[in-house]
């Protein structure tokens, strides 16, 4: 804990990730962002860009189609980072648990430090949920994290260069 | 001594412009908006980060982009010629273009190429602006343009105007907010910069507030509370575009530059070469 | 003097001649480096002697010269008659008669035929600091696979010494002996390599070239008729009475020598030929003779018609030739692309006629002259030993190629950024166009150059932007082993250029400002050490300085930085398949071309017709 950590609870930066859901916590996040509620009075803003955010916010029940998508969000991501799991599809699939093509979750793809229950959570639900990420990212260090299996994982997930 | 003040003192300085600026935003948009030094906590948060990168010549070209940004905005307060600091602006532009367009993402390629559109848009318009207050003045010398007696504003009002609408081109502000573009390439070239790295970008856009806003600050001449309500005025009415706009397609800021902002520019330049 | 300008032309056509007869590697190679030293020292031994000078010279040389313009020009019928080019040979056969016209027509005049000034020695140096490595660059650059090596480079080596004799001669008639023969070295060189396109080529420069020479005559004819002089120094004796016809037409055929558009396709056509045809043509010597010519009648159109409208024209051409740069793919190309534009900035600033337009335009010219040399070399590196010679090839070239992107770079630096000769001319037109703005072209031209240099800027920031791409790290950059001949070529021109540039100040206000002056007058242009004074405007050494320093940064830390932080990918929406953005050709500008081209033309005849004053 040095002195720029003091600073980190002021200026979270959240990468939205929708790995499939129905987008209603979506439509909560974005009600979050505008006028009533206003979450850039705590400095958060919405990025879109891995590299530069803090927070994972990931609603949906991971698609066959979304796991390696957001193994590479994860991994783009620069430490110390948090995953915020949002909304019941999030938990363990929700209404689509089961199904041929959903992971049940987030939590078998990437690790999860917050849960925000509920379908869809409300916002204060989603600020209340924030506000723990924010305390779990503080006692964070700048330690690299790893994926579950990473090894394993790691090899399907290159890139292709261009030669 | 205020110019070596605020040269030193640039990055804090437009820390603070960039806070004021979100924080006018969001009171535009009927929001309470962050703290007014919600910058420089995104900018002790940044410096937390773990480093990552794609490769060094793209971090370095992030950290040269900052150098020559202030080093820019030093030759305009302390040199005493206009025209080279215009023309030292371009440094900038090349380290942000190169190392943009080093890395494979097509978002910041695109960004790139899109800031090399906002470069054709401005910078002829920054040369006539800069010999349109010569025509006016008689000098390219700061330090003469801040004692003109005059109201440069008076007979400079469409190169002031062109100017006006210009800014948002520099400083990546809706409608002209093409290379940045967050919604659509996010953030164009920053969008492979990280942490430390970052860092370097998003101070560098604050040193070129006060580098625009400089330029703005002439128009008052000697009259320096011209000169301040002339920014303040600027500073609103960009915040204002800002938020009541939505973003143009390059081509049609480029034809705007081009087609309106610079015949109008010159127009006024004919007009003082004529009468005076 | 006469016997240090004789030295200055005949020995690299004596060069030349053993060379040619030789056919030997030793005698090629070792004569080429030789010939730096001693025209580099001949030409300053011509330098620091008084000047200008006046030399006499010797009757049966005007006979040997008309002579040889008859044989000249009889080859070019003879070639027009070969190649079935109907153009050629109906070209020649107008010139053959005008001349006649002209031989009949002229008075006998007492003035001497070699006027050598100031410029004239700025060439002779320019010709030997940059010309003549070009030649020693031919020499490695013809063993790749090329046929011809010796008398190649034998032809190059010849071009110095014409190129000496063309900008030290006085008289009218022996200058168009000059320009025709440019002409005929160009054709030789552009269709060196005798293939099909080789030979269009070569057939387009000469045509082109021969309507400069058609004009020149016609503008002799002029002078002799109402002026009955036809010398430069006359010229320049009594300016308000001079025929402004005959300087229309004398600066058509400066238009046309330095590939203003519409006459912009022979010098694009001279990139079929081997590389360093096109560096020599671009940089020392050929192109250069437009803005010289201009040079040498400057202060007789200063402020005329004509000058206005030779500014609204080649500024045209400035803006223009950056434009269509853009939307090439073929480096040389754009190379080519862009001395077209800076030739027009030459020749611009030539017009405007002031004492510092008239230093403008001399600095640009130098610097050009290096610059190009230099990237020209590099590009015959990169064809040769990297075979890349399209932008889509030059991709990871920071990996492939380091050093020669490195020089690429830095030669691109030089073209439009801040402390380089091309910024400071840039710099010097706009103040000194802003006092006297009442006319309307003078207000273009700041817009002009305002413009063209944005666009050249974003030409060369696109070209570096395509050879830096990378998708991960640099860390393979292999430094390819050069041949030692190319490496001394690319670091001469590189140390060269840094030295001028670092010693910016007391170079133009030394060397410059006195060339100016003997011209336009004094320049308001001083040097405090290395700070740079014009009028009250200051470039102060800290600026030359930082901007040199972070330039140099820029273009060299790359290869030496090496943070230490997690590699990872480009962000590409976390999806696994390869996304290309080449955006980079501006397509979307490519259909103007067509307008662009019929618009120069309509300034063309405006400049011949209402500049002449024709109507």
């Amino acid at each position: 804990m040095g002195f720029f950590s003091k600073f980190r609870k002021k200026s979270p930066w959240i990468l939205h990730y929708n790995t499939g859901g129905c987008n209603g916590c979506d439509i909560e996040i974005l009600s979050a962002l505008a006028p009533r509620y206003d979450i850039e009075r705590f400095g958060m803003l919405n990025r879109g860009n891995p590299k530069q955010a803090d927070i994972l916010l990931v609603t949906g029940p991971v698609t066959k189609n979304c796991k390696d998508v957001l193994r590479r969000l994860y991994l783009e991501m620069a430490e110390p980072k948090v995953v915020v799991a949002m909304g019941a599809c999030a938990h363990g699939g929700g209404i689509f648990r089961n199904f041929y093509h959903v992971e049940n979750g987030v939590n078998n793809i990437i690790p999860v430090d917050v849960w925000i229950p509920g379908c869809a959570p409300r916002v204060e639900a989603l600020i209340d949920g924030m506000v723990e990420a924010i305390e779990i990212w503080q006692q964070k260090s700048k330690e690299k994290e790893y994926l579950r299996d990473h090894e394993k994982v790691i090899k399907t997930l290159g890139v292709e260069d261009d030669g | 001594m205020i110019n070596v003040i605020l040269t030193i003192l640039a990055p804090f300085f437009g820390g603070i412009v960039y806070g004021i600026e979100r924080v006018v935003k969001a009171r535009m948009q009927r929001r309470v908006g962050p703290p007014l030094m919600q910058p420089f906590y995104d900018f002790f948060k940044l410096m937390d980060k773990r480093p990552i990168m794609i490769h060094s010549l793209h971090a370095l070209m992030g950290i040269m982009y900052f150098i020559a940004e202030w080093f820019a905005l030093g030759v305009l307060l302390l040199g005493n010629d206009l025209l080279i600091a215009v023309f030292f602006h371009v440094i900038a532009v090349l380290s942000l273009v190169v190392g943009a367009s080093s890395v494979r993402s097509p978002y910041s390629v695109l960004g790139a190429l899109r800031e090399l559109m906002h470069m054709i848009s401005y910078e002829p318009l920054m040369v006539l602006m800069v010999v349109a207050l010569y025509l006016v003045v008689g000098s390219f010398d700061i330090k003469d343009i801040l004692s003109y007696d005059g109201y440069p504003i008076l007979k400079l009002p469409f190169v002031f105007i062109a100017f006006l609408l210009t800014i948002p081109m520099m400083l990546q502000k809706s409608p002209f907010d093409v290379a940045e573009a967050h919604q659509e390439i996010i953030g164009g070239p920053e969008i492979e910069y990280s942490g430390p790295f970052y860092e370097a970008l998003y101070t560098g856009k604050w040193i070129e507030y006060i580098y625009v806003f400089t330029f703005v600050f002439l128009f008052g001449g000697s009259h320096y509370w011209l000169g301040a309500l002339l920014v303040i005025f600027a500073f609103l009415f960009v915040n204002l575009l800002d938020n009541s706009t939505a973003r143009l397609d390059f081509r049609r800021m480029v034809k705007f530059a081009w087609g309106f902002l610079i015949p109008m520019a010159a127009f006024n330049v004919i007009l003082l070469a004529l009468f005076e | 003097m006469g016997v240090l300008v004789a030295l200055n032309v005949v020995v690299p056509w004596i060069v030349a001649l053993i060379i040619f007869l030789s056919k030997k590697d030793v005698v090629t190679n070792v004569l080429t480096f030789l010939m730096l030293p001693i025209l580099i020292f001949t030409a300053y031994l011509a330098y620091i002697q008084p000047h200008p000078v006046l030399v006499e010279t010797p009757k049966w040389l005007d006979l040997l010269i008309t002579l040889y313009d008859f044989g000249l020009l009889g080859y070019f019928l003879y070639q027009g008659i070969v190649r079935k080019s109907g153009l050629i040979a109906i070209l020649a056969t107008i010139q053959i008669l005008f001349l006649i016209i002209v031989l009949i027509m002229m008075p006998h005049s007492q003035t001497p035929n070699i006027y050598v000034d100031s410029v004239t020695l700025m060439f002779y140096l320019i010709v030997a600091i940059v010309g003549v490595p070009i030649a020693i660059f031919a020499t490695k650059y013809m063993d790749y696979g090329e046929k011809g090596k010796h008398s190649f480079v034998a032809i190059v080596v010849w071009f110095l010494g014409v190129m000496n004799l063309a900008v030290s001669v006085n008289n009218i008639e022996w200058f168009f002996a000059l320009f025709e023969t440019t002409t005929l070295a160009s054709y030789i060189m552009i269709g060196f390599r005798g293939d099909k396109e080789a030979i269009n080529n070569s057939n387009l420069a000469l045509w082109m070239n021969q309507i400069g020479g058609i004009a020149i005559l016609i503008a002799l004819m002029i002078f002799i008729k109402v002026n009955g002089v036809y010398h430069f120094s006359d010229l320049l004796k009594h300016p308000t009475i001079i025929s402004m016809a005959a300087l229309g037409f004398l600066s058509l055929s400066a238009l046309v020598k330095g590939a203003q558009m519409p006459f912009h396709k022979w010098l694009l056509g001279a990139m079929v030929a081997p590389t360093p045809v096109s560096a020599i043509l671009h940089s020392a010597t050929m192109v250069k003779i437009a803005p010289y010519l201009i040079l040498r009648i400057s202060p007789i159109i200063k402020g005329t018609l004509l000058a206005k409208l030779l500014i609204i024209a080649t500024g045209y051409v400035f803006v223009v030739a950056a434009v269509i740069a853009l939307t090439q793919n073929n480096f040389k190309k754009i190379l080519a692309y862009s001395t077209i534009s800076l030739l027009g900035l030459m020749m611009l600033a030539a017009a405007v006629g002031t004492p510092i337009a008239v230093s403008a335009s001399l600095i640009l010219i130098i610097f050009h002259a290096f610059a190009k040399g230099f990237l020209f070399v590099e590009a015959g590196v990169l064809e040769k030993v990297f075979h890349t010679k399209y932008i889509e090839q030059m991709r990871r070239l920071i990996e492939k190629a380091p050093l020669t992107l490195m020089f690429i770079f830095f030669g691109f630096l030089n073209m439009t950024f801040v402390p380089f000769g091309t910024f400071i001319g840039k710099w010097m037109m706009i103040e000194e166009v802003s006092n006297f703005l009442q006319h309307g072209s003078y207000i273009l031209l700041i817009l002009y150059v305002g413009a063209g240099s944005a666009f050249l800027s974003i030409l060369y920031m696109k070209v570096l932007g395509v050879s830096v791409r990378k998708a991960h790290g640099i860390e393979k950059i292999s430094f390819v082993k050069l041949p030692k001949r190319f490496n001394f070529v690319s670091v001469w021109y590189y140390v060269w250029l840094l030295a001028i540039t670092i010693f910016i100040a007391p170079f133009i206000a030394d060397f410059i400002v006195p060339i100016a002056k003997s011209i336009a007058g004094e320049p308001e242009i001083y040097a405090t050490g290395l700070t740079l004074h014009m009028y009250n405007s200051t470039l102060y050494f800290w600026q030359i300085f930082g901007a040199l320093i972070l330039l140099l940064l820029i273009h060299v830390l790359p290869y030496f930085v090496k943070f230490k932080a997690d590699i990872v990918h480009p962000y590409n929406c976390g999806e696994n398949f390869p996304r290309h953005m080449e955006t980079w050709n501006f397509e979307c500008l490519a259909k103007y071309e067509g307008y662009f081209v019929a618009f120069s033309i309509a300034l063309f005849i405006m400049v011949v017709v209402l500049g002449g004053g024709l109507l």
